[in-house]
């Protein structure tokens, strides 16, 4: 019998002294919500964090990202250089202009910059409260606020009205009731965030830093969203302060922009850009094997560069569109190239953002989001919007020298907006400006359409994904879809 | 009142209702007496090793090699229960006689067989639950790795599905149907009363070699599995090793050894035929994308997609016809050796045996080996204390190849997609050089290459560990305390050569070190005691469980050169640790009353506290209750002698599913690295919402069984019919992409699977020729009935292939979901009239317009299929005659489609082709095909590869599994070998399918476990039939 009883007791001791810690388990290899955000490091890591939100599939990771085919595809720029399959019909419905409700570009456009602004918020709920030193608070709100801005401005392009989240959601269900805004509003939220940032953001960047956003990189932005917003005499206003503060600069060479051999502190001219690292850690560029022609092998990219991914085609009307003796034309494209038996084939592709060596998807080569002469360019055109024609033809000729091309004179308000036009197209191609360029002018019908592309009025605006109308029974869908 | 407060009350409260019952239950003492005598057969030979047990108790014992027991029963009343493999159970009242011999006589062994459930073992005949028992003799006869391929189509309601041809590859093993969306559907495994947790290289049953198994039970039903509690709800499977019994020392020596060859070729084209399809597919690709192009235009025009290779159009005649399935698969070599013994006293009885399994797979560099131990020993170290120990190590040893999924890195797909007229040696018997394509063909990894170069292994170490000791407080009350251990230390390493594609492959090498250590310590108090008309046998218990995981891996790349194959070889890049922990605790109950033998019922609970439930909510209770019915007990059956036996089944309970991942409950971060100052920069980023309720999936099952017996039990039959509602379930919900994350872990919805189950055993002819059947079948119905929304879809798809599933409210689990092909059209006047597919011409697909807006899009895909069956069977005679044995297993499914991605892949003039679609496109109007295949394109505008009914084939088969045809040498030479028995055999694996399907073999799926995939075929590594010779000697 005494077994019995001491084996209860055994019993009765296991089962309670240790119930409740040993069913308590946290995860020891993966950081949790539970202790973040507490250090200047743990805020340090969640901008670090909104930043790679730039290499999401929906802006310019996974494939090169959403935004060229929503921004250089759907012009006449580029096309789809890849045989048709089901897996690449997503960019071939933007190509064709047969846009639906369910196109997964489309989709994931809308859900990565969400989930950047998601990571803004995060940042910019917890940073008042918190004890780091100012200093540091002033930077990533700054830093925090640039990004967010810059996301919702490529939403309000994209889609109109959007869904407006200044603080974090941290119910799944948060945002099922919530309506778009009025893009009005976004942009209000927009002109106040890059306000915000242009006061706390730094105007020099270290070596060490390269690629964090400067208050440069914020006028710049909130330039651009001036002359979208057709506030030309703002628009004006900022980017001067731009030029004269003589931060940014055009390089001497078109090429050099672009080259990885370029180091930060040379590179003059990018005011902001994606960064890219090769080293297979899962950070390297997929724009040169990606954009290269499609099967182009080995003797173009190189062993273990790549197959080529034919995506971003110049187009012939666009390889036309460089002037003779435009040194940007080699520097940005090319239209044959060699195969395995040395025979040439014709079919265009992009060397922008060629690494030469480079391996699959892992180039060094930065891509940008802002430099300076985008800024020369859309000064020029706010100036010319205000009737300042004459004021705005250096700045265009500025780009135009750099080219190797000779000035443009005598041009009138209607003329310099096409020059200006122009310049852009082969300044900036598969840059992601093209689209925006011609929405802002309201030209995209009468360009395109004149191409024999079959664009539709409607699809100035992309469709609002059918994936979140389907959650939200507030979310209204654009018109024409 | 605090939740520390509440719970503490919860615990005591538990405590309390523990210790009433175990003082209640000890409240009793009788005398003893000791019974001895002598066991026998029909012939008055001694039998050795038959069980005795005291009726309405676990006091019992063996015979010993003499056929001699000695047993101490209470005095009075007592009953003996005599039992014995392949003979009839006897029950003898003890009548206070010490000497009590007993003969047996053969027959039906079915009703007095002993059960292994949960914590303990009931009679069959007093089962209440829905339990299905499958013995060592039935698994033994399949030369297979693991036990699961060999209890394919032996129960019904089990459905075994091999997915993999693989050695070691992975089966999906369903008991009742598909229960959970997003958590484990697989059932809870328990090796000699420990539940064990699956992990390791390949398929965790591999660990575990089937000629060490004893028997198998499979509990279906909420009755049986609610023991379980939180681990029930998709059924357990009971493996129960092989144990001594008193007796002279028996060694036997198994041994086979064979082939294996692939089942079945694909008749693919020759490279007339290819040469044909690509010129067509080129053709017209060029003219539907290239307004300007003509047929007559030369490749110097054409862009590259739409170049003819110049090779083919020389002379054809000139080229080789290269089989590339030829030079993949090979005849491979299967063999099994195995040293048992087994023997002892009444005092102590031990089991042990060493075995070394080698299987070559049936393509190129693939193989698994395995060394597995085994040591059981019971010893009776009083009249009321025994302990025992169970220890089963092994190791396993898997060589795999790279072999399923896109040709770009798999050596079917490859095999299949290499265009004829490329031979597989170049002239200087080099491997042709297969990546560098011209004139818009693609690059292939050269199959034979990739299989040699790349090298993929694995090695495990695992040691199953489980001691217990069992104390009879009183008599009928014992205690019994186990404490046990799985340890699993396993390997992985990947060595990757850039040899056969350097276009796309740099040289780099991973190395994984996995350990996964599991604890367990089990404290139960039974009662058994029989009192007049009453019977009553009740367990209770609390149990402990950690489940520990680690592993840690290292990447290297940016090798100089390949001559060393790890990662020491090259630089090392990356590396990660990963560690999880899973602790659970539990209170478990059962008690089993019968009144009269002929009304049975049993009440289970199970309370489960486990570490991956959500802080809120930690704790769940899980109750089950069953009766019984032995109709054919009662007074006005007995009249009615051709019925042996007749009882009828009904339970219900709930059961959970905890299969949900550890720290799911928890809002988690996930790395956001970024490149700041041209160096990484880590960053983070939330990754998942918090949710503190997240808890276990719930599942209700009602049970209704018959079982019954005929004509002296030649035949006998078990139908039940089931409803299974599974709720709560781990649902990853959609969330808007404002909230910054896509997905949430919550439980809801509702799933049901419903079927009936049958299985039928005739003993046809019971003379010296003996034909038995064993037929089974099972109908279920999956569907699911909530979730999230009405509208809610999850889209599913496996192996990098487009959205071929989905899983919504009204349909099963992952059916096919895509677009209808309505036809094929015959004409171009026919696509512009029907006018919804602006690019269509003559040959392509014709779809359904589903929602009917006049144009054709992804907005018109609908259900087109399912993957599941509508029922699958068993069916399985042996014969035997004086010596001989003849076992012939059939088993077959019917109704589930397949989705054929290799077919649909290569339809595009440019990687090769089944003949039968060859033979049967569309090449023009004259020329229509069968309406089935549209023409060859490639870059079809219509988009003719996106996913539709056109690539679902019918997968019905009924398979020819095993035949095995043994004989036993007669005992007149067995004895001049001075042998105890032998016996020979051979065996057929795999050796015929009848079916429709045009690929390998309609047992597929590329998707693995995930079942809401499933049913897909692309790249497959096919099954084998497998041919085998055996011995089998006894000493």
């Amino acid at each position: 019998m005494k077994i019995k009883y001491i084996s209860l007791v055994l019993l009765a001791l296991l089962s309670t002294a240790c119930e409740e810690s040993f069913l308590e388990q946290v995860p020891v290899t993966e950081r949790s919500e539970v202790n973040f955000y507490k250090t200047t490091a743990d805020f340090n890591n969640a901008v670090v964090g909104v930043y790679a939100t730039l290499k999401n599939p929906g802006l310019y990771g996974g494939g090169s990202g959403a935004l060229f085919s929503m921004s250089e595809i759907i012009t006449d720029n580029t096309d789809l250089g890849v045989t048709r399959q089901p897996v690449n019909l997503p960019i071939f419905e933007i190509d064709d202009y047969l846009i639906t409700i369910s196109n997964a570009t489309v989709g994931a456009a809308w859900t990565g910059h969400y989930l950047g602004i998601a990571r803004t918020n995060a940042i910019l709920d917890r940073l008042p409260a918190t004890t780091i030193p100012q200093a540091s608070k002033d930077r990533f709100e700054g830093e925090a606020k640039f990004m967010r801005a810059m996301f919702y401005f490529n939403l309000v392009r994209f889609f109109g009205d959007v869904q407006l989240l200044t603080s974090e959601v941290s119910s799944p269900y948060g945002a099922n009731d919530l309506p778009r805004s009025p893009a009005a509003q976004v942009y209000e939220l927009i002109v106040n965030d890059l306000k915000a940032a242009e006061e706390k953001l730094p105007a020099t960047i270290a070596n060490a830093e390269a690629g964090r956003a400067s208050r440069w990189a914020a006028k710049s932005l909130l330039g651009k969203v001036y002359l979208t917003l057709k506030q030309y005499d703002n628009a004006a206003a900022k980017l001067k302060e731009v030029v004269d503060s003589k931060a940014h600069d055009l390089m001497p060479s078109y090429a050099s922009v672009f080259a990885n051999t370029t180091s930060f502190a040379a590179n003059r001219e990018v005011i902001f850009a994606v960064q890219y690292l090769s080293g297979q850690i899962g950070q390297g560029s997929d724009m040169w094997s990606n954009w290269a022609p499609f099967n182009a092998g080995t003797v173009l990219l190189g062993t273990g560069g790549g197959g080529g991914g034919g995506f971003n085609r110049p187009t012939a009307d666009l390889v036309k569109a460089y002037e003779a003796g435009d040194v940007r034309k080699d520097a940005s494209l090319l239209t044959t190239y060699k195969n395995a038996q040395g025979r040439d084939v014709a079919d265009a592709y992009v060397v922008k953002f060629r690494q030469q060596g480079a391996l699959n998807a892992d180039s060094d080569v930065d891509f940008p989001i802002l430099r300076y002469a985008d800024v020369l360019l859309m000064y020029a055109e706010a100036l010319n919007e205000q009737g300042k024609t004459a004021d705005a033809l250096p700045f265009l000729n500025q780009v135009r020298k750099r080219a190797g091309l000779a000035d443009k004179t005598g041009l009138t308000q209607a003329t310099m907006r096409l020059a200006l036009e122009d310049e852009r197209r082969v300044e900036l191609a598969f840059e992601n400006h093209r689209w925006f360029d011609l929405l802002r002018t309201d030209r995209y019908m009468t360009v395109l359409t004149a191409k024999g592309l079959k664009v539709l009025s409607h699809q100035k605006l992309y469709p609002i994904p059918l994936r979140e109308i389907d959650l939200n029974k507030k979310l209204t869908q654009n018109t024409g879809y | 009142m605090n939740s520390d407060f509440t719970s503490r009350i919860r615990k005591r409260t538990w405590l309390l209702l523990m210790l009433g019952l175990a003082v209640f239950l000890t409240a009793h003492a009788q005398t003893t007496l000791t019974v001895t005598g002598r066991v026998t057969d029909e012939t008055g030979q001694s039998l050795p090793g038959v069980t005795l047990l005291l009726k309405g108790s676990s006091n019992g014992t063996t015979t010993n090699a003499e056929g001699i027991y000695r047993l101490s029963v209470p005095a009075g009343n007592a009953v003996l229960v005599v039992s014995y493999v392949g003979y009839l159970s006897q029950e003898v009242v003890v009548a206070n006689r010490s000497t009590i011999d007993v003969q047996l006589t053969p027959g039906d062994k079915t009703l007095g067989e002993v059960v292994v459930v949960g914590y303990g073992t009931q009679e069959k005949k007093d089962l209440t639950g829905a339990i299905a028992s499958v013995s060592s003799k039935d698994i033994q006869k399949l030369p297979v790795s693991g036990v699961d391929q060999a209890l394919q189509g032996q129960v019904a309601g089990l459905q075994i599905s091999q997915s993999n041809g693989a050695p070691g590859g992975n089966t999906n093993i369903l008991i009742r149907g598909i229960g959970s969306i997003s958590g484990g559907n697989e059932p809870l495994f328990v090796i000699d009363g420990y539940p064990v947790t699956n992990s390791g290289i390949g398929n965790p049953l591999n660990t575990i070699n089937p000629n060490d198994i004893e028997s198998i039970d499979v509990l279906k039903d909420a009755s049986s599995t609610a023991i379980y509690g939180s681990r029930g709800s998709n059924g357990v499977i009971m493996i129960t090793t092989k144990r001594g019994k008193a007796g002279k020392a028996r060694i036997e020596v198994d041994a086979y050894t064979g082939f294996q060859q692939v089942a079945k070729k694909l008749d693919l084209l020759n490279t007339r035929d290819f040469a044909q399809f690509v010129t067509e597919g080129r053709n017209n690709g060029y003219l539907d994308n290239v307004a300007t192009g003509k047929v007559t235009d030369p490749n110097s025009v054409r862009p590259n997609s739409y170049q003819i290779p110049s090779i083919l159009q020389g002379d054809l005649s000139k080229l080789p016809d290269t089989d590339w399935q030829d030079v993949i698969f090979r005849t491979a070599p299967i063999q099994n050796y195995q040293v048992s013994a087994s023997g002892g006293t009444d005092k102590l009885r031990y089991a042990l045996s060493g075995g070394y399994f080698s299987q070559k797979g049936i393509i190129i560099s693939s193989g698994l080996e395995r060394y597995s131990f085994r040591l059981n020993l019971d010893g009776k170290l009083s009249d009321k204390l025994t302990v025992g120990v169970t220890m089963l190590p092994s190791f396993t040893k898997i060589d795999d190849v790279s072999a399923i999924g896109h040709s770009g890195g798999a050596v079917v797909q490859a095999a299949l997609s290499l265009p004829p007229y490329v031979p597989v040696y170049d002239a200087n018997g080099n491997y042709t050089i297969t990546y560098q394509p011209t004139e818009g063909d693609i690059a292939y990894p050269h199959p034979v290459q990739l299989a040699n170069e790349l090298q993929i292994n694995g090695t495990q170490f695992r040691l199953f560990g489980n001691a217990y000791a069992e104390y009879e407080i009183l008599n009928g009350l014992k205690f019994r305390s186990t404490v046990g251990a799985d340890l699993n230390y396993s390997k992985n390493r990947r060595f990757d050569p850039n040899t056969y594609n350097p276009v796309s492959v740099l040289t780099n090498a991973t190395a994984t070190n996995s350990e996964a250590t599991n604890w367990l310590t089990e404290n139960t108090f039974s009662y058994k005691k029989q009192v007049g008309r009453h019977a009553v046998d009740a367990v209770v218990g609390f149990t402990a469980q950690n489940a520990y995981a680690n592993s840690i891996q290292a990447q290297a790349t940016r090798f100089p050169d390949n001559l060393i194959d790890n990662i020491n070889g090259g630089t090392v890049n990356a590396g990660s640790e990963g560690t999880t922990v899973h602790t659970m605790l539990s209170y478990l109950a059962r008690v089993n009353y019968s009144l009269n033998d002929k009304y049975l019922f049993t009440a289970t609970v199970r309370r489960d506290g486990s570490s991956r439930f959500g802080a809120d909510n930690r704790w769940g209770t899980f109750p089950s209750a069953s009766v019984g019915w032995r109709v054919s007990e009662e007074n006005f059956m007995k009249g009615l002698t051709f019925v042996s036996d007749l009882k009828l089944r009904a339970s219900y309970g709930l059961t959970g599913n905890n299969a949900i991942g550890d720290y799911r409950a928890i809002g988690q971060l996930r790395d956001a690295n970024y490149v700041l100052g041209n160096a990484l920069a880590p960053g983070l980023g939330r990754s998942s919402f918090t949710n503190s309720l997240l808890g276990w999936e719930s599942m209700k099952q009602l049970d209704l069984g018959i079982d019954f017996s005929l004509l002296n039990s030649r035949v006998a039959v078990t139908a039940d019919y089931y409803d299974k509602r599974n709720t709560d379930m781990l649902f990853s919900i959609q969330t808007p992409s404002a909230t910054g994350l896509t997905s949430a872990l919550v439980n809801l919805g509702e799933v049901q699977n419903r079927g009936i189950e049958l299985a039928l055993t005739t003993r046809n002819t019971v003379k010296a020729f003996k034909w038995t059947t064993n037929f089974n079948i099972t109908f279920n119905r999956n569907k699911v009935l909530a979730m999230s929304a009405e509208t809610e879809k999850i889209f599913s798809s496996a192996l990098g292939r487009q959205v071929y599933a989905v899983t919504q409210v009204g349909d099963p689990i992952g059916s096919f979901f895509g677009r209808r092909m309505i036809g094929v059209f015959q004409t171009n006047e026919e696509a512009t009239t029907y006018g919804k597919q602006p690019f269509a011409k003559a040959g392509d697909f014709k779809w359904e317009d589903i929602n009917n807006d006049g144009r054709i899009d992804d907005n018109d895909r609908t259900v087109i299929g399912s993957p599941h069956p509508d029922f699958f069977f068993g069916f399985n005679n042996n014969f035997s005659y004086k010596g001989f044995t003849l076992d012939v297993l059939t088993n077959g499914m019917v109704g589930q489609k397949i989705f054929n991605s290799t077919f649909s892949i290569n339809t595009s003039g440019v990687q090769n082709q089944i003949q039968e679609a060859f033979d049967n496109r569309y090449v023009s109007p004259t020329q229509p095909g069968n309406g089935v295949y549209g023409r060859a394109i490639r870059g079809s505008r219509n988009n003719n590869t996106v996913f539709s009914s056109a690539y679902l084939f019918d997968g019905s088969f009924l398979r020819i599994r095993n035949v095995s045809l043994g004989y036993n040498i007669p005992t007149s030479v067995v004895n001049r070998l001075r042998l105890g028995s032998a016996r020979v055999y051979a065996t057929a694996t795999n050796l015929f399918t009848f079916t429709n399907y045009n690929g390998f073999d309609p047992e597929v799926s590329g998707s693995g476990d995930d079942v809401r995939a499933a049913g897909l075929d692309f790249g497959t590594y096919p099954q084998a039939r497998t041919i085998t010779f055996g011995i089998n000697l006894g000493f």
